[in-house]
């Protein structure tokens, strides 16, 4: 399926729909996506295939939005109809929204044009667009290849192991994936006629390396919009950190200066933060930043921008799937809130809350700034522009900063004693969302910090985290220079993320049962 | 116009399912095995929002999955996942030969690769293996669903006007409740899955859901609740609720308000502190559907237990290599038995599971002992064991994994009320809310939605934001009681898989008493 072909579609839809009766506005929105995915599982003490699940899923069709004349105004309906791109399809599509429309108060119009110019095209890699069987095989085999050479050639585990059958016996695991997207979308509409297309790849690795019998784990990964740059160099970090993490040591319950690594950023940002700031969750009321736009939530170090439009970067896109030109947000800057991840509908129906003062904290030209509709996406599961969803409210490339970034060794220094957490697990926001309670457990790549170094491997799964995100956000005492792509697992965005130092993070030592049953 | 999809295409597709894995087993010379799935679903839909309608739909799907294992030096999955449309349907023949041809493609490939590496890559390459499948007895069945109000026949609009009916209900229950999310979904899925061994099995169900959120706000105070009400059946059971043995439900419309004035009350309660030690904790059937879940269900998936899920749903403490685990050894308490068990009724029902392995039931605790996990025809060849039939996936076009059916703690014979009395001083733990779980399932802590203090056998004050935190064994280990009121409940949103598959299934249990430390806000 090509562009053209999507932009065919979307333009002899509209056709169709403006001589539909009673039809007030529409859009249409057609997509083809592929995932293609390598599931990676190598164990040594257990047989395995290495690359599990060479697979992929695909679709394409398209989606109508339509508003229609009802008689006590204007009923709202969304159909969508797969893999028929023609004027059958069309009318299948449009017949499913005139049968589902309902009478919506909140509903205002389709989304309009955006003064905003649209800042990225035809920035999609064709090799990944073409990607075959065998590349998707190879890639996934490439890193399994890079982890289990760092395995075999690494002087400590073979210490450890003393032989051949002995090196297998320590419990030598990979698991992850290699994942590429290759997404394409037409959208066009009775307020945006002119169709604009957009094509978008990315491949990125995510694994996850042990030394079972040691409890060792470490992770590796990598993000990229080009298939020329990529390497086993995912699988290669997460063996040598699974090895660093060889004899991790137990820490107490108590409050610790903890510096929180990349994962753990992306992770609190993409399970806590990011969903706070979406202009539903201040229409909901569910947000622990209710009422809060304009003052102080974080620490005055802290600045948290969702960038679509970044060119290179993993999740930009050139348009939503609104049509409208993704862009820059900024959502908390030097510790303010000062924006939301909105989309056209939210944003409308925020505007003219009557409780929009008391929801959001401000209201007329600084709510505009704040709500502006940048970030309305069909995301599927795992990736996707998805004909047969409606736009939801999803982050892009969420770049986190510093007021005035150190380098590692420099915050390691101020630290001087506390906790290095490299990855968590399980955060959720476990009294909802509002409260900022959350918890999670400590799994991989950390460190416990004595004398402003890395003095000794921290033991997974060995605590909890039992914290509130206020406490995080403000308690900041030092942020890295070097933030990196990260991806958390079934995230919509990649956090471009640095390393944080927080004083006053509360952790309970979990699981020490464990102990016993080796 | 090409006629649309519905479940009766399942009857025209199985002669030309059955064709095309017939002639891939002839044409493709290196092809082991090779299954495909087909899945029609016809749904609808209504939401509402604050009393308001915000949206319904009536749709179709219509999607495809192939497992092929293939090789000549090497034996190696691949796989591949469509969804389809009206439009395919005329090609319908060639679009599974394709699909057959993708994966057996992937399989060579990933067969060759494998073998390579075993030879390239040291001592470490040794471990790879072939992929192997247990025997299971080959099947040709059809199961049909049970509902007494068909989903295809139920109104679109009256759907929406329930569904915003109940949401007025609801705005209109307290003061206090602020917003409300109000969803109702009645469908039929048909299933049909096919191999080149033989098995042609058919299965249709009816599923019908109703779903509530809600925010009620008291000052400075909000409680944001959600919950679910569900069953495989028609729309039947929104309108007049659920009364079966284990499955009981009110209305939709009476189980909706109830929520409301739930997060009301809860908005006005002071949140709970942690405790430092454990305290004696008395948990009720809805609190330990989600323990049952996250510490029994999980922990006891094969897929996770031989590190699978190492880089996603995480491991099991129950088992760290093929000689090395827990079978027959003490895990809980002897009051503790707990199992999976696919033919009880609820979301987790079914006859045969996504590799058409008849569905089983499989004893994971016995008074206090381990017995063993769920598995698939895959897991089952390597860790040995007959397939117990639970490798399910949440749509054909996706690579099924191992996944609960109906896994619970059993029932035991205590009255409810006499756990409870016999405490003098502890806490009483009432409705799952949100679970967080350590990567071996080794810790958990799970938000209640009720807390309240018991002081004398007698339940004392209510506390919001609270629930417990416990290491898993010890938990299992310190039940001292356990109540005769089983029950079942859906859990409509089990995670795993990557790309994630959400996936509805059942939980349940009794009344139970340990001890764990109690888990507040900060």
């Amino acid at each position: 399926m090509r562009t053209t072909d999507l932009a065919r579609a979307a333009e002899q839809a509209l056709e169709l729909v403006r001589t539909e009766p009673g039809v007030l506005e529409a859009e249409v929105f057609a997509a083809a996506n592929t995932a293609l995915l390598a599931r990676l599982n190598y164990t040594s003490h257990i047989p395995s295939n290495g690359v599990e699940e060479p697979k992929s899923t695909a679709s394409c069709g398209l989606g109508i939005r339509a508003a229609f004349v009802g008689s006590a105004g204007p009923l709202v309906g969304f159909g969508s109809e797969p893999s028929d791109l023609g004027v059958t399809g069309a009318r299948r599509a449009l017949d499913r929204a005139r049968a589902s429309a309902v009478a919506d108060p909140d509903f205002v119009s389709l989304p309009r044009s955006s003064r905003e110019p649209r800042a990225l095209v035809d920035y999609h890699d064709p090799a990944l667009m073409a990607l075959d069987d065998a590349a998707l095989v190879e890639a996934g085999w490439k890193i399994v290849g890079g982890a289990l050479r760092t395995f075999t050639a690494s002087g400590k585990l073979a210490a450890l192991a003393g032989d051949d059958a002995g090196l297998r016996r320590l419990g030598v695991i990979l698991g992850g994936d290699v994942t590429i997207l290759q997404e394409r979308v037409a959208i066009a509409s009775t307020h945006m006629p002119r169709v604009q297309t957009d094509e978008s790849t990315l491949i990125t690795a995510f694994v996850t390396a042990m030394v079972e019998t040691e409890g060792a784990k470490g992770s590796g990964g990598s993000t990229g919009t080009r298939l020329d740059g990529f390497t086993d160099e995912a699988g290669v970090e997460a063996a040598a950190n699974a090895i660093a993490a060889i004899g991790g040591e137990r820490v107490p319950s108590g409050e610790y200066t903890v510096v929180f690594g990349r994962q753990p950023v992306a992770d609190l940002l993409n399970n806590i933060v990011v969903p706070a700031c979406t202009a539903h969750a201040f229409y909901s009321e569910r947000t622990p930043f209710l009422g809060r736009l304009g003052r102080r939530v974080a620490s005055p170090q802290l600045t948290i921008t969702d960038d679509g439009a970044s060119p290179g970067l993993v999740g930009s896109k050139g348009i939503t799937c609104e049509g409208l030109p993704t862009g820059r947000t900024e959502l908390i800057k030097d510790g303010a809130l000062v924006g939301c991840l909105s989309n056209w509908y939210e944003t409308q129906r925020l505007l003219r809350d009557p409780a929009l003062g008391q929801k959001l904290g401000a209201a007329g030209a600084e709510a505009e700034r704040a709500l502006v509709p940048r970030n309305g996406f069909r995301f599927g599961a795992g990736g996707g522009r998805e004909f047969d969803a409606q736009p939801g409210i999803a982050a892009s490339n969420v770049i986190v900063g510093g007021a005035d970034p150190v380098s590692l060794e420099e915050l390691l220094r101020t630290v001087k004693d506390g906790l290095y957490i490299g990855r968590i697990w399980y955060t959720y926001p476990i009294n909802g969302l509002r409260a900022g309670d959350f918890t999670c457990t400590v799994v991989a790549d950390s460190y416990i910090i004595r004398g402003g170094r890395l003095a000794a491997p921290l033991k997974a799964n060995a605590i909890r985290i039992n914290e509130n995100i206020r406490t995080i956000l403000e308690n900041i005492v030092g942020i890295t220079k070097d933030a990196r792509g990260t991806i958390v697992w079934a995230a919509d965005e990649v956090v471009y993320a640095p390393e944080i130092a927080v004083r006053g993070v509360h952790v309970d030592e979990i699981a020490t049962f464990m102990e016993e049953l080796d | 116009m090409t006629p649309p999809i519905t479940v009766e295409l399942i009857d025209r597709a199985k002669p030309t399912v059955e064709a095309c894995l017939g002639d891939a087993a002839r044409r493709l010379p290196r092809l082991r095995h090779a299954d495909l799935r087909l899945e029609v679903v016809e749904g609808k839909w209504a939401a509402a929002e604050n009393g308001a309608p915000k949206g319904s739909g009536d749709d179709e799907r219509l999607t495809l999955g192939v497992r092929v294992l293939a090789g000549e030096r090497m034996i190696a999955p691949g796989y591949v996942g469509l969804t389809l449309g009206a439009a395919d349907l005329a090609e319908l023949e060639r679009l599974l030969r394709e699909a057959l041809e993708t994966a057996y493609r992937r399989a060579t490939f990933n067969a060759d690769a494998k073998a390579d590496a075993r030879e390239k890559l040291g001592p470490l390459g040794q471990a790879l293996d072939d992929t192997r499948l247990a025997p299971v007895a080959i099947r040709r069945d059809t199961v049909g669903a049970v509902c007494r109000v068909d989903p295809r026949a139920v109104d679109l609009a009256e759907m929406v006007r329930y569904a915003a009916e109940v949401s007025r209900e609801v705005a209109a229950a307290d003061p206090a409740v602020k917003y409300n999310w109000i969803t109702t979904l009645t469908q039929l899925s048909r299933e049909l899955f096919a191999s080149t061994e033989g098995a042609l099995i058919d299965q249709t169900f009816a599923l019908t859901q109703g779903a509530s959120s809600v925010v009620a706000v008291t000052g400075a105070a909000s409680l944001d609740l959600h919950d679910v009400l569900g069953h495989q059946r028609g729309w039947e059971i929104l309108l007049e609720g659920v009364a079966e043995p284990w499955l009981r439900f009110p209305t939709f419309r009476e189980f909706s308000v109830a929520l409301a004035r739930d997060a009301a009350e809860l908005a006005a309660a002071p949140p709970l502190r942690s405790s430092d030690r454990e305290v004696v904790v008395v948990t009720d059937p809805h609190y330990n559907t989600l323990v049952s879940h996250e510490i029994i269900g999980h922990p006891v998936e094969l897929d996770r237990a031989l590190k699978m899920e190492t880089a996603y749903a995480g491991r099991s403490w129950l088992l760290r290599g093929l000689s090395e685990h827990h079978v027959g050894r003490r895990v809980a308490s002897p009051l503790v038995t707990a199992y999976s068990d696919p033919s009880l009724p609820g979301y987790g029902h079914y006859a045969y599971d996504h590799e058409g392995t008849p569905a089983q039931r499989v004893v994971h605790i016995d008074r206090g002992v381990f017995r063993g996990f769920m598995n698939s025809r895959q897991t089952a060849a390597i860790f040995g064991g007959e397939p117990n039939g639970h490798w399910k996936g949440t749509r054909a076009s996706l690579v099924p994994l191992i996944r609960m059916s109906n896994t619970v703690f059993d029932a035991g014979r205590r009255a409810p009320e006499d756990i409870l009395k016999e405490v003098d001083h502890g806490w009483y733990v009432a409705g799952h809310r949100m679970p967080s779980i350590a990567e071996s399932r080794e810790n958990f802590r799970i938000s209640a939605r009720r807390v309240y203090e018991i002081r004398n056998g007698e339940l004392g004050r209510l506390y919001r934001d609270g629930g417990i935190m416990a290491d898993s064994r010890d938990y299992l280990m310190n039940v001292d009681a356990v109540g005769s009121d089983f029950r079942l409940y859906p859990i409509p949103n089990c995670g795993k898989g990557q790309p994630m598959q959400i996936k509805k299934l059942g939980n349940g249990g009794p009344t139970m008493r340990s001890r764990a430390r109690l888990a507040g806000g900060r």
